[in-house]
């Protein structure tokens, strides 16, 4: 394994934003995430909850409702009057309607999925019929005094529940009239001063409307008498979401205070028909305010504040007891933010709105060397840095943006490259070659570019279009290092190889059910290592055109059950220059090599053993020397790689440092303090 | 005895001038009423009564004028007259003026407005606009937009974090841990560095004002 020098970095001042709402799918198990800076994130539930697409945000875009309708459609509704439609397949926006109506505040589909209903910031509830290829207005319902903060339909489509500033109306959605007011108390068996905001309101099929406020209470009304059936004082702060089950039978809210309570309907005794709401579970899995929670058929999923998404699978809901049942957490970025100049020594760190250029010193002295904004309110895709560090390469979803730098002496200057091509614009992915000559683009069109680099400018060599299958998952880019070779993952019909001295396609390794989380091409030997995201590697031999036999071997035998059990996927592959049998990979709370030219592990071994005493005897380090030497020293790790023969970088961001910028969190009085 | 002041004598006065007269005769005699029934009796009233006989004195000697009803309807004519045509003097010359007003007006807007041939350039050039790849906006509708947006989010950011809500600060809540292990630790951020910011660079540079000055003296 030999002895590393590590560079351990911990000034990445990563701070992800919060989660505002989440929608699940229960056609195609997804979960839609949108963050309080407009990012939209759709997670593949039944592929490890990995996030598979993302829509970047914009600065203006203040999302306040993400909604699912009929035919696998995404709709989101925010502060600046808008709906859009999100288009799965190209990965981008295919329109924004403005319902006319102020501020947007609250979004719900018709159960039908064929009607969209929106409540606005001055008391108006707008119907829009979904066409197939945009949404129409109908029309508005009578319109009420304040603004409509959460909407909820009737299973049968009749009815509609919205919760106001101190009232639920109930409408008949044929009439549009109001049938009904329910006034409620500010405070749970008491007066207050401030006003109570329904923060979410949810319509049962027996006529039942549940609703949260931000006095703390669950109430459940009865909604063809209009009158309060039962309250339930839950919380010391608002209550802020709230989500029922298909079924009907349980229900998820969300409070303030960071704790999520599972309410079932129970008999009443053991075997009685009669049937009554009970808070049965609390769950404290977050630190901050939980501002949104979904429930899907056997899992509550709740998001907040502090930035983490959490899946809590219900026990009785799980069908098989294994790691899937177990509680995940996903709080660190799903792709890699982080590009490294080996040459120079640098680091380029990509934030929302800036990227940041930092040089590597003797360890101890690091230099922050370049900030740079990116113009206009739009979120950063995806950035790069040459490896020999003279070009920066980054885009947003109108734009593209290339940069020169130029180094004299300790001082460095950035030129920019004007007038970019319109194809380059809106790049899922960028990647220069070994040589810095070469530039590959990914586009949302599922198009490769290819553009040399000469001196100061660029010309554009190739674009090699989608082949089969559709643009599904998100792009990723891997060149080798004697730039022969271009491999793309990013669509389902698996990873193409390129050719890129004679730009034709290679070959293709075939399809995998999983999507790519890491791909990476060996130096000299040219074999293509790729990571899954249900922790499966493979290494593909690319001018075989077939797997390596290593490969086979470990998939005979397969992995570890500690290594498949692992939560976080692998972002980031790279080689050792000297060493050919290792491969160097790392999530987010380990750093593996794996030594091929060790035997492999069986499930009985011990998969973590930290390097064995020299004094140990020979027997001992036989039994346990196995090809995966995994190290938990540095976490959680957002980059890993290797600089040269002898030094590793480590970028770490803990999780106090997250904390630490988050906004402040309501006040718990515990005793003794 | 009270004196009462003669009364002035009058020609009988004929039907026609009846009715200013008699207004005028009514007038009198209430003044007269007045007079007689503020009269005090007696002796003390003698001087005013004097003064009273002095003014009635020219009063008697001449004869009021003698007004025809013709003389007095052209007199009414005229005056009717007159106010009328200063009626229609003033409406005539605040019509000039509002006319003169609404012409400087147009005069004005018509400098302020494009000249015609741009005008029509640009009305037939708004119908082939739709290729284009531009989006026109009207910046009031924008400024309104976004100041619907702010007052919202201003709304919920008070709902949150405002007045009222029983929020603490991270650093509170990241150590309230701390104060419960079986060792007590400090806060997570212990320091507060940002106090006394002024008070600290005062006292850097009299340091080094005095270290100065110690090197002066000492040599």
């Amino acid at each position: 394994m030999g002895e590393f020098k590590v560079h351990r970095v911990r000034f990445f001042n990563y701070v992800p934003s919060g989660i505002r709402c989440v929608a699940y799918n229960n056609q195609s198990n997804r979960l839609a995430v949108s963050r309080t800076d407009g990012t939209v994130e759709i997670y593949n539930l039944s592929a490890n909850y990995f996030q598979e697409k993302f829509f970047p945000g914009h600065e203006s875009r203040a999302t306040e409702a993400l909604c699912w309708a009929e035919g696998q459609r995404l709709f989101s509704a925010g502060l600046n009057g808008e709906i859009m439609e999100y288009d799965l397949q190209a990965l981008n926006i295919k329109y924004a309607m403005d319902a006319f109506g102020g501020p947007i505040w609250s979004m719900a589909a018709s159960p039908s999925g064929s009607q969209l209903l929106v409540g606005c910031e001055d008391g108006s509830v707008k119907l829009f019929q979904i066409t197939p290829d945009k949404i129409q207005f109908e029309r508005n319902f009578d319109r009420q005094k304040s603004r409509i903060l959460s909407l909820s339909w009737h299973p049968s489509g009749t009815h509609i529940a919205a919760g106001s500033i101190d009232y639920i109306s109930v409408f008949d959605v044929k009439s549009g009239s109001a049938v009904h007011k329910m006034i409620v108390d500010r405070q749970y068996m008491g007066v207050s001063k401030r006003k109570c905001i329904v923060w979410g309101v949810a319509f049962l099929s027996d006529g039942t409307i549940i609703s949260v406020d931000s006095a703390g209470k669950v109430q459940f009304w009865d909604s063809a008498t209009g009158t309060l059936v039962k309250s339930h004082l839950i919380a010391n702060a608002d209550v802020q979401s709230i989500a029922v089950a298909d079924q009907e039978d349980s229900f998820v809210v969300g409070t303030a205070e960071g704790t999520v309570f599972h309410f079932q309907l129970v008999p009443v005794t053991s075997n009685s028909s009669e049937k009554q709401w009970v808070r049965t579970k609390p769950f404290q899995h977050h630190t901050h305010d939980v501002r949104t929670v979904a429930h899907s058929p056997t899992a509550l999923i709740s998001g907040g504040t502090d930035t983490h998404l959490v899946f809590r699978p219900l026990m009785e809901k799980v069908e098989v007891k294994n790691y899937d049942a177990a509680l995940r957490k996903i709080t660190f970025p799903h792709r890699c933010l982080i590009s490294c100049s080996k040459k120079r020594q640098l680091l380029l760190f990509q934030f929302a709105h800036h990227l940041e250029l930092w040089r590597l010193g003797s360890t101890v002295a690091t230099d922050h060397l370049l900030h740079l904004k990116t113009k206009g309110p739009e979120n950063i895709i995806c950035s790069c840095i040459s490896p020999c560090g003279s070009w920066i390469a980054y885009s947003t979803v109108s734009r593209f943006f290339l940069y020169r730098l130029n180094y004299e002496h300790d001082n460095i200057s950035l030129k920019r490259v004007s007038k970019m091509p319109a194809f380059l614009r809106s790049a899922l992915q960028i990647l220069f070659s070994e040589d810095s000559t070469k530039l590959f683009v990914a586009s949302n069109q599922g198009a490769l570019h290819i553009v040399q680099l000469s001196g100061g400018s660029f010309k554009h060599l190739h674009a090699f279009q989608p082949q089969s299958g559709t643009v599904e998952a998100m792009c990723l880019l891997a060149v080798s290092p004697d730039g022969n070779w271009l491999a793309a993952s990013g669509t389902s019909a698996g990873v193409h190889v390129y050719n890129v001295k004679q730009l034709k396609l290679h070959c293709t390794v075939p399809a995998y059910n999983f999507p790519v989380t890491a791909m990476a091409i060996a130096p000299n030997t040219n074999n293509l290592v790729i990571a899954h995201s249900d922790q499966q590697v493979f290494e593909y031999s690319i001018p075989d055109k077939q797997y390596t036999d290593w490969s086979r071997t470990v998939q005979k035998q397969g992995f570890h059950h500690l290594w498949l059990q692992r939560d976080t996927p692998i972002t980031h592959i790279s080689f050792h220059p000297k060493r050919p049998m290792h491969i160097l990979l790392h999530d987010a709370y380990m750093f593996c090599i794996i030594d091929k030219s060790l035997p492999l592990p069986n499930d009985k071994t011990l998969l973590y053993n930290p390097f064995p005493p020299t004094n140990e005897s020979d027997v001992i380090r036989r039994r346990t020397a196995h090809a995966f030497k995994i190290s938990k020293i540095y976490k959680p790790l957002l980059f890993m790689d290797l600089l040269d023969e002898r030094t590793l970088v480590a970028v770490e961001r803990p999780l106090d440092d997250i904390i630490a910028q988050l906004p402040p969190p309501i006040k718990k009085k515990k005793f003794g303090t | 005895m009270v004196q009462l002041r003669p009364r002035a004598s009058r020609a009988p006065a004929s039907a026609e001038a009846m009715v200013d007269e008699g207004q005028l005769a009514s007038e009198e005699e209430e003044a007269e009423h007045g007079l007689l029934l503020g009269q005090p009796s007696s002796g003390a009233a003698a001087e005013p009564l004097e003064e009273d006989e002095e003014g009635d004195d020219e009063f008697d000697d001449e004869a009021p004028e003698e007004l025809t009803f013709a003389s007095a309807q052209a007199e009414a004519r005229e005056e009717e007259r007159r106010v009328r045509e200063t009626v229609r003097r003033d409406k005539t010359l605040l019509k000039e003026k509002r006319k003169r007003r609404e012409e400087l007006f147009i005069e004005q807007k018509k400098r302020k407005l494009l000249p015609d041939t741009i005008l029509e350039k640009l009305t037939t050039a708004s119908q082939t606009n739709q290729n284009k790849s531009y989006l026109a906006v009207r910046l009031k509708d924008q400024d309104l937009r976004d100041s619907r947006q702010q007052a919202a989010q201003a709304f919920i950011h008070n709902s949150l974090y405002g007045p009222g809500t029983n929020r603490t600060t991270v650093n509170k809540f990241l150590s309230l841990a701390n104060k419960r292990l079986p060792v007590k630790r400090a806060a997570v951020q212990f320091l507060n560095n940002a106090w006394g910011i002024q008070k600290k660079q005062n006292a850097k540079r009299f340091k080094r004002r005095w270290m100065v000055r110690k090197m002066k003296t000492k040599k």
